[in-house]
Formats: structure tokens, C-alpha cells, sequence
């Protein structure tokens, strides 16, 4: 049914999030073939572990599942997934791509996921990979495994195999787009933020799974530490970020994060006490000010300007005192909350890659420099929307070949 | 009719352990309609798919019902299998006998084996009395058009014509480029607003695929994706054209702030749009400038963030100090709208230029003081906790976009809702440039407010969409949904029965119910296209003249039936 006989092309795309799916689509809607390489089990990236996305309040897996199907679907579209680029070596014409394919010691091909291997388990270190992911398969890592193999004997589809080997694998591609997405920085250089010192020092993303309703609590917002309900919980904003020793970037998306992370915890258990320290209130998109303005407007989220100077873990364990100026009202600070959630250290993916050969070439702040095509946080902090929009962009700048 | 065939997986015992397998076998077995059943220890692993395949062409069956797991499970894995063999997947259905039945009900068997039977009858009750959509090929018109000539129409035109599709492209101005003509400056580079679209401008004139029509507004537009029939009002009349799809970018205006701050009393307070012309005829010298931020926006009024204007402002601040030596430039502000790592360095430089910022409270703003002109502003500087006095010779406001009442009225043309603040709404985040009305497309900023270079990703982007059904000569209905092999079917209007009441057409959010006349009735008829089979006329027909052949109403009254059936 083609009209026009022009020239099809192979595109590599590198990431399997939002940014990756959607430009994979598109150009399997225009006719081109993909392969679309993702590191992790599976399609979806960080934003199908989210418990909720913003402003529609509505989960985030079920739109995206749609999209993960329409690609598993899709004849021009194969999907590498536990994949990592190795190298990429540029041709005559296009790259040829070395591509590792990683050996899981379960196969999520063949589990199942009926949890024989985790009852067998006599060290606990056989577990779902996350509690919502899709497929739900098992994991089974960990320092404490006793090699005693039992899952094996017990699995029923001969999933688990510990003497499986990373496989390489070669691709050739015309064309590469770059859509790796984002990832969290450890804190821990920035003593100040206390992360790491008080299991109820949590970031943005650990708290997202813990609160989630497909997680472990089933929705309730519980203390990491002794899982009693907390009373008051401090969201730190910038944490990281807009910060010229470890990240100059605003990560764009941990505004909105933020104010929906406080409108579900007080959904969900009004009495707790919410407050965001925030530098700027960045909400940008269609509806987002609006998303954020519900809170302004006395549903008990307390918005504070200014940045905490301290986080510390209370003597005894029972709460984090928290030293923090506001700067709206000149007053500075010590209080006392029950959890902090730290928000905004994510950096493009990419940036944590010391091969040369494996990557693009990258701007000072580790994002993909404009020479190549990148879609997604990789290029530019970007939430859904702005992923969305910036993948089909990339797609028809592959396809016309004008970047 | 060919007979059913049932493959009841075991999953390893994860099923058969619970579940009465082998009597759910023989009643399903007993049913008429049922070929065969087959009981399997698996349908998931590698292999399975074939050998189900292989069966099915042995024993000739023309539908299949496998009870097995839930979709969120590995279903999704045995449909993809079959689909890969070629099974035609709309004549497949699945009960799930795994999660809901056998996991959760774990203790009470008999419990778990009457509710897979319900399940498992349910969906042989849809198999038997479900019928399939006629599947029609729409003829698709491979020519675009695209309303508005700014940065996004002409990324989307541009890129159209690159996929080689032909393009007519509209604006009410006589040249194309929009905004950006005015700027001589666009953030965060040194580039002028020409420039940077002038190889899209370059190619608009040169491409034989794209055709400009200057002066020219939209008159109306009919029909459905594939196939629209506009009709042009230009300055030579009218023309008449067909297109395949529509692609909106006709742009928004700027707020004019009149009444505020002083605004058309006093001279020296303009817009920043206003200080854009005033650079464009080279007069940048302005003494000490100040800005005021949020003017009219992120307000009761307008509860939103233009998005532009706090880079726009960075950007006039820096130019009037690295231009006019002596000036200063105080930039009164609420929150700085630099998100992303591009801006937050644009954000730093202005810092380190010596732009000056302070930072004020919504519910204090800033009062002018100065008789015919504007000689200073008193403002509470809400980080220092002070009031400030400042020297003005010249105030600049910075106004939101606002919504351009144009572009309302062609989206009530073109059946696409507008937001509350009259922008154009697309359908999900994850399809940020589709529209409900499958075959036009929105872009730049009258979708929302947007910089240049989104507006011309998003261009791209709708482009890039539009282009996947504008490249093939015919496009089935059925997969012409945004989510292509999964939409059930399309409802189907039945003149006899219908009374034209117009129930349906009330409820269609796809808008795809019409009313026709018919000799002297009125009757619904159903614009396939735009269908998505969520079956709202279906409920609301008092005459159940609405029906969407796969799940018909014997379909749901049979479904339903079966499920409350005592098994035994």
C-alpha cells in the first residue's frame, strides 16, 4: 500500500522510556525498521515504575502499556531488551552496532512468576522485580544467595540458570537516536541532605515505590523505619540540583513530582502534615499551575521558599530534625519531621558512561550534544509531554536525515 | 459456522492445582458449538504458539477461547505468539483462570472452578453471538493542510513536504513566519527570529510540494481523517481543496495589559513584544529599564505560566546591558520559569551579567509612581523583607499568551475540544500533538504556550503523525485509531430502528454519530473513522438501534446470563 518507494531506513534507538517507545512508534508508522535497545527487563523505563503521573493524576502504567504493546506488536520493530550498546562503529554507510545482550539468572521469557523459586528460597534473596512491573517476573541477585540452588530444582520452567553468559550481539543501523533517559545521583557528596543516614531519607523516586499502590504497602503511607504513620513529611526540592557541585541543571520535572507526591499523601491520609521547600515553583505545562495551585488553595500542603541547610537524624532514631531558612518569611528554622523526601537528583543517563565508543558525544552537564539525535532527558530534562513531542520530533529529523 | 476451539492451559499446576481442569473440560466439550477442547500444560513458552497453530489447522476451527492468565500476566505473551503465527487475533478471546480464579482463590477450589466456568462461558457467550465489523478502507487523500505559518506550521509543512507530501499551507498574514518576525533575538542564542526559520521559510518558496496561501483564512473544513474538505477564503476568492489530514498551528496573541501598571497612560510602559520592535528598529538605549513579570498571568484570571516570558525577559535584560553601557535592568518577578539545564544556564548568565532580580510577592505587587510617566516603582523585596525604590525610565510588562479566539473557532470546525483557557487540547500526554478527532493534528502554541524551538519540535512531531496514514494510499478503519489492532470495532447505525432522537449524537465524544435526513426522517449514521467503540450510543439508545457488532446487545445479555448461571 506504499505510495512512495522511497528510501526505508534502520534506526537504533537507544532506550526503551517514554522518549524510546515513542519515537520507535513513529517510525515504524512512517514504514522504517527499529531496533529498539533497553538495559532493563523491560519496556517503559522510570516512568512505568511511577505510581501515579501528573497532572491527570491517573496511574502511569496503563497509557504506557498500551504503547509497550503497540511495539512488541509492531513487525518493523524488534526489541532488545537486558541490552546495553557496547560500541558503536560508524560505516560507509551507518553504524554497525555491538550490542550485549546480559544473562539474567532468570530468564523473564520463561518465568512465569509463580513464586515457587522465592518459597524455596532459603535466604530470601529470590524476589518480583518490582511490585507492578510488567511482566511480572522474578529476580534473583543479591550478595546473600547461598548457591544452594534449590530455585532451580523448584522452577517449572527451567527459567533459572546461574550459568548463563552474556551474549554480544551485532546490529546495523543507518541511524541512531538516543534515548536513555535519566538517573538518579547519589547525594551522599552533599552531607547536608543526610542521605543515607535515616531509612526516612528517602528520594523522590525510592518514596514513589514505597507509596505506591501496587507497592509493598499497598498505598499507605507508612515510615521506612518502623512503618508506623508518620506525622509530618518534608519534600526538599532542588536537592542536587540547581546546584553547581553536583548538578547546574533544573531536572524540570520534580516540581510537579513533588506537589503530586503531597496531594497523594494527603489524599490518602489527610492528617499528615506536608511541606514542600522549594526554590522556584516550576509548573510550566497545560493544567500544571493550576495542579499546583490546588495546594496553595488549603488542602494543607505548606509551600515554603528556601533551601534546608541541614538534615540530620534525631538521637534515638525517632524523627529528622531538619535546619532551613524561609526565605518568604525571613525566618530560619530547626523542625522536626518524620520523613524527608529528596527530589531533583537526576541526571542524563548517559552521563555515567565512560566509554566513549558506547555513547554520543555529550554537552558539560553529561547531555547529548546537539551533533547527535537524542530525544527524552537525555537531551533535555523533559517530563511525558515534552519526551513525547521531542521522540517524534527525533523520528522525522531521522527520517529526513535534516537534523 | 465454524465450531470454537478451547485450550485450557494447566501452567505448570500454577492453575490445574485449584482449578478442576478436566470438568471444566468436559462441560465446555458438551457445548455445540465447541469443536474441542485441549488441555495444555502451557501456551507462553517458546514453541506453544506453533503447536496451538498447528492444531488449529488440523481440526479447522474458526475461533478460539483460551482460559489461561490474566493480561497483566502472560496473556499478552500467547496472544503476541499466536498473533506472530498468524492467528487472526479478533476472533481470539481470553479468560483469565490464573490470577482471578485459581492464585486468589486458592483455599475454596470448588469455589475457583465455578467462577473459571462462568468465565470461560462468558467468553464462549462472546464468541457465539459476537459478529465482526465490516472492516472498510478509507481512500486516503495524500495532501496535508496546515493552518498557520509560524515556527510550528512551517516545521510541520517542512517536514510533510520532506516525507514527500504534498502541503498547502495557510495564513491569514502575507508572508510566512509569524511572531518570530519581530524578534531579533530569539533566547537562548544570538540568532534573529528570521533567521532562525529562514531555511524553513527558504523551502516553503522553493518546494514544488508546498503551496502558500498568504492572506488567506480557512472557511470551513468537513469530512474525517483521509479525506477533509476545506474550503479557502483568500484574496482571490474562494478555493475549494481535499486534504488527507489537518495540521493546526495558528498561534496565540499576546495579553495586551491595557489598564495595568500604567499601561496606555503612560508612555514609557510598553510590552515586551512592544521593547521587541523597539530593538528591531534598532533603539535598545533605555536608561535604568524595569521588568515586571506575570502580568496578568499565573492569576484568578489566567491561572497558568506562559512558559516564554521569563527567558524572553533574561534575554531583553541581557541585550539592553551588553548594548546600551550605563543602563541597568531590574527584573521584578515571582518564580523564575527556567526549568531544564538550557535555560537554567541561560538563568545563571543573566545572574552573572549584573540583570538584577527581585523577587515579589502576588499579593503585593508593585505600584508605579510618576505623573504622564513612569519615574519608579516602590516593590516588597519578599527575600530581603524590605521595600525597595526603583529608578525607571522605562517599564516593561511582561504578558502571558493567551489563547487566540481564531483558533477556538476553527476547533469547533475541525470537532477538537479547547481547554478552559481556549487552547487547543490534545489527546493524552503520551499523544501531545493528536487531537480527539483522528487526522488533525495541533502544534505550536496554540496547543499551549510554547517557545520557538518546542513549537517547532512539535511541528515535527505532527508531522511525523500525520505523515504514517498520509503515505499509504488506503488506510482499514480499523486501525486507523491512535492504538492500531486493538480497537474492538465500530458501531453500526440501524435506520429501521432508529427515531432520530439524538441521543448518541449528544454522548459521541469522538463526535462521530451524525443525524441525516432521509426522505422525511432523520436517522444517526456513524462515521466509522472516528469510531473507537467505546459504545456510549450503545447505552443511551432507547431503540438499540446503536450496536457495535462484536459486543451486541445478544453479546451482553448473553455474557451477562452466563455469568450468574449455576455451574455445577
Amino acid at each position: 500500500m506504499q505510495k512512495k518507494a522511497d528510501q526505508k531506513k534502520t534506526v537504533l534507538v537507544v532506550g526503551g522510556g517514554v522518549a524510546g517507545i515513542s519515537a520507535a512508534l513513529d517510525l515504524a508508522g512512517n514504514g522504517h525498521r527499529v531496533h529498539l535497545v533497553e538495559r532493563g527487563h523491560d519496556l517503559g523505563g522510570q516512568v512505568a515504575r511511577l505510581d501515579k503521573f501528573y497532572p491527570t493524576d491517573h496511574c502511569a502504567f496503563c497509557p504506557l502499556w498500551t504503547e509497550i504493546r503497540r511495539c512488541k506488536e509492531s513487525e518493523a520493530i524488534a526489541v532488545h531488551t537486558l541490552a546495553r550498546v557496547e560500541s558503536l562503529e560508524m560505516r560507509e554507510q551507518g553504524y554497525r552496532i555491538a550490542v550485549v545482550k546480559s544473562a539474567p539468572v532468570v530468564d523473564p521469557e520463561l518465568c512465569i512468576n509463580c513464586g515457587r523459586c522465592e518459597a524455596a528460597c532459603p535466604k530470601g534473596v529470590a524476589r518480583p522485580i518490582w511490585e507492578h512491573a510488567y511482566p511480572p517476573v522474578y529476580l534473583i541477585e543479591g550478595a546473600h544467595c547461598g548457591d544452594c540452588r534449590s530455585c532451580v530444582e523448584v522452577c517449572p520452567t527451567k527459567a533459572i540458570a546461574f550459568d548463563r553468559e552474556e551474549r554480544p550481539i551485532e546490529l546495523d543501523a543507518d541511524e541512531v537516536i538516543w534515548a536513555a533517559g535519566f538517573e538518579e545521583v547519589s547525594l551522599e557528596p552533599l552531607k547536608e541532605y543526610g542521605w543515607g543516614t535515616h531509612p526516612d531519607i528517602l528520594t523522590s523516586l525510592e518514596f514513589e515505590a514505597w507509596k505506591a499502590e501496587a507497592g509493598e504497602n499497598r498505598g499507605k503511607i507508612l515510615r521506612r523505619s518502623d512503618r508506623s504513620v508518620p506525622r509530618s513529611i518534608l519534600f526538599v526540592q532542588c536537592a542536587g540540583a540547581r546546584d553547581l557541585r553536583l548538578l547546574p541543571h533544573c531536572s524540570a520535572v520534580c516540581c510537579m513530582h513533588a506537589l503530586k507526591q503531597a496531594q497523594w499523601v494527603k489524599r490518602r491520609n489527610p492528617s499528615i502534615d506536608c511541606v514542600i521547600l522549594y526554590t522556584d515553583l516550576r509548573a510550566v505545562g497545560r493544567d500544571y499551575y493550576e495542579y499546583a495551585l490546588r495546594d496553595f488553595n488549603g488542602n494543607g500542603i505548606r509551600l515554603v521558599r528556601g533551601r534546608s541547610s541541614l538534615i540530620t537524624p534525631l538521637p534515638g532514631g525517632d524523627g529528622i530534625a531538619v535546619k532551613y531558612e524561609d526565605t518568604l518569611a525571613g525566618t530560619r528554622e530547626i523542625r522536626r519531621f518524620d520523613m524527608v523526601i529528596l527530589n531533583g537528583n537526576l541526571r542524563p543517563s548517559l552521563a555515567s558512561k565512560p566509554a566513549p565508543a558506547s555513547r554520543p558525544e555529550l554537552d558539560g552537564e553529561g547531555f547529548v550534544a546537539p551533533a547527535s539525535v537524542s530525544c527524552g532527558f537525555v537531551m533535555e530534562p523533559a517530563d511525558v509531554t515534552e519526551s513525547a513531542i521531542q521522540a517524534a520530533s527525533a523520528a522525522l529529523r531521522t527520517i529526513t536525515g535534516k537534523n | 459456522m465454524k465450531k470454537i476451539g478451547v485450550f485450557l492451559c494447566n501452567c505448570f499446576g500454577e492453575i490445574g492445582r485449584t482449578v478442576d481442569l478436566e470438568s471444566i473440560r468436559k462441560r465446555l466439550a458438551s457445548d455445540p458449538s465447541v469443536g474441542f477442547v485441549a488441555l495444555r500444560e502451557s501456551l507462553c513458552m517458546p514453541g506453544d504458539a506453533a503447536e496451538v497453530r498447528a492444531t488449529l489447522r488440523e481440526r479447522g476451527v474458526g475461533r478460539v477461547l483460551l482460559g489461561a492468565c490474566s493480561p497483566y500476566g502472560r496473556m499478552e505473551t500467547v496472544r503476541l505468539g499466536l498473533a506472530k503465527e498468524g492467528v487472526d487475533m479478533r476472533k481470539v478471546r481470553g479468560a483469565d483462570l490464573r490470577e482471578g480464579c485459581a492464585w486468589i482463590h486458592g483455599k475454596n477450589p470448588a469455589g475457583a472452578t465455578r467462577k473459571a466456568a462462568n468465565q470461560l462461558d462468558m467468553e464462549l457467550a462472546r464468541l457465539q453471538n459476537g459478529q465482526d465489523s465490516m472492516d472498510i478502507d478509507i481512500r486516503v487523500r495524500s495532501e496535508a493542510l496546515v493552518i498557520g505559518a509560524g515556527p510550528a506550521g512551517l516545521a510541520a509543512a517542512c517536514g510533510l513536504a520532506g516525507m514527500g507530501i504534498p502541503v498547502h499551507l495557510v495564513d491569514r498574514g502575507s508572508a510566512p513566519g509569524g511572531l518570530l518576525n519581530v524578534v531579533t533575538k530569539v533566547y537562548p542564542t544570538e540568532v534573529s527570529g528570521p533567521a532562525k526559520i529562514k531555511s524553513l521559510v527558504e523551502m516553503t518558496g522553493s518546494s514544488p510540494l508546498i503551496r502558500f496561501y498568504g492572506k488567506t483564512k480557512v472557511a470551513s473544513v468537513k469530512g474525517y481523517a483521509g479525506d477533509f474538505k476545506v474550503a479557502l477564503a483568500g484574496p482571490e476568492g474562494n478555493t475549494s481543496l481535499r486534504a488527507g489530514a489537518v495540521v493546526l498551528a495558528t498561534g496565540a496573541r499576546l495579553l495586551f495589559p491595557r489598564g495595568l501598571y500604567g499601561y496606555g497612560k503612560m508612555k514609557n510602559v510598553i510590552t515586551q513584544m512592544e521593547m521587541e520592535r523597539q530593538f528591531a528598529a534598532g533603539n535598545v538605549a533605555c536608561g535604568n529599564a524595569v521588568f515586571i513579570q506575570c502580568v496578568g498571568a499565573r492569576c484568578a484570571e489566567r491561572p497558568y505560566c506562559s512558559t516564554i516570558c521569563c527567558p524572553l525577559s533574561l534575554k531583553n535584560a541581557m541585550r539592553i546591558l551588553d548594548e546600551a553601557p550605563g543602563s541597568t535592568v531590574t527584573i521584578l518577578h515571582r518564580d523564575i520559569m527556567t526549568p531544564g539545564s538550557t535555560l537554567e544556564a541561560y538563568y545563571r548568565k543573566a545572574l552573572h551579567r549584573g540583570v538584577r532580580f527581585v523577587r515579589f510577592d502576588a499579593q503585593r505587587p508593585p505600584e508605579i509612581r510618576g505623573n504622564g510617566l513612569v519615574s519608579g516603582v516602590e516593590v516588597f523585596d519578599v527575600l530581603s523583607g524590605v521595600t525597595r525604590s526603583i529608578e525607571a525610565d522605562l517599564l516593561v510588562l511582561s504578558t502571558p499568551l493567551v489563547a487566540d479566539p481564531e483558533s477556538a473557532a476553527l476547533a469547533r470546525m475541525l470537532e477538537i475540544p479547547v481547554d478552559r483557557h481556549g487552547f487547543i487540547a490534545e489527546v493524552y500526554p503520551v499523544h501531545p500533538v493528536e487531537t480527539r478527532n483522528d487526522g488533525v493534528f495541533i502544534c505550536g502554541t496554540a496547543r499551549w504556550p510554547a517557545s520557538s524551538d518546542q513549537a517547532i519540535a512539535q511541528g515535527e512531531a505532527a508531522a511525523v503523525k500525520a505523515a504514517s496514514f498520509l503515505g499509504k494510499e488506503t488506510v482499514p478503519a480499523l486501525t486507523m485509531s491512535r492504538v492500531p489492532g486493538t480497537k474492538l470495532g465500530h458501531a453500526e447505525a440501524n435506520a429501521e430502528a432508529c427515531t432520530g432522537c439524538g441521543n448518541c449524537v449528544a454522548v459521541c465524544p469522538y463526535r462521530a454519530c451524525k443525524l441525516q435526513r432521509v426522505g422525511q426522517r432523520s436517522v444517526s449514521r456513524v462515521i466509522k473513522v472516528r469510531c473507537k467503540a467505546c459504545g456510549s450510543c450503545m447505552s443511551v439508545c432507547p431503540n438499540g438501534a446503536m450496536q457495535i457488532p462484536e459486543q451486541n446487545y445478544r453479546v451482553t445479555g448473553a455474557m451477562i446470563r452466563r455469568a450468574f448461571r449455576e455451574v455445577r
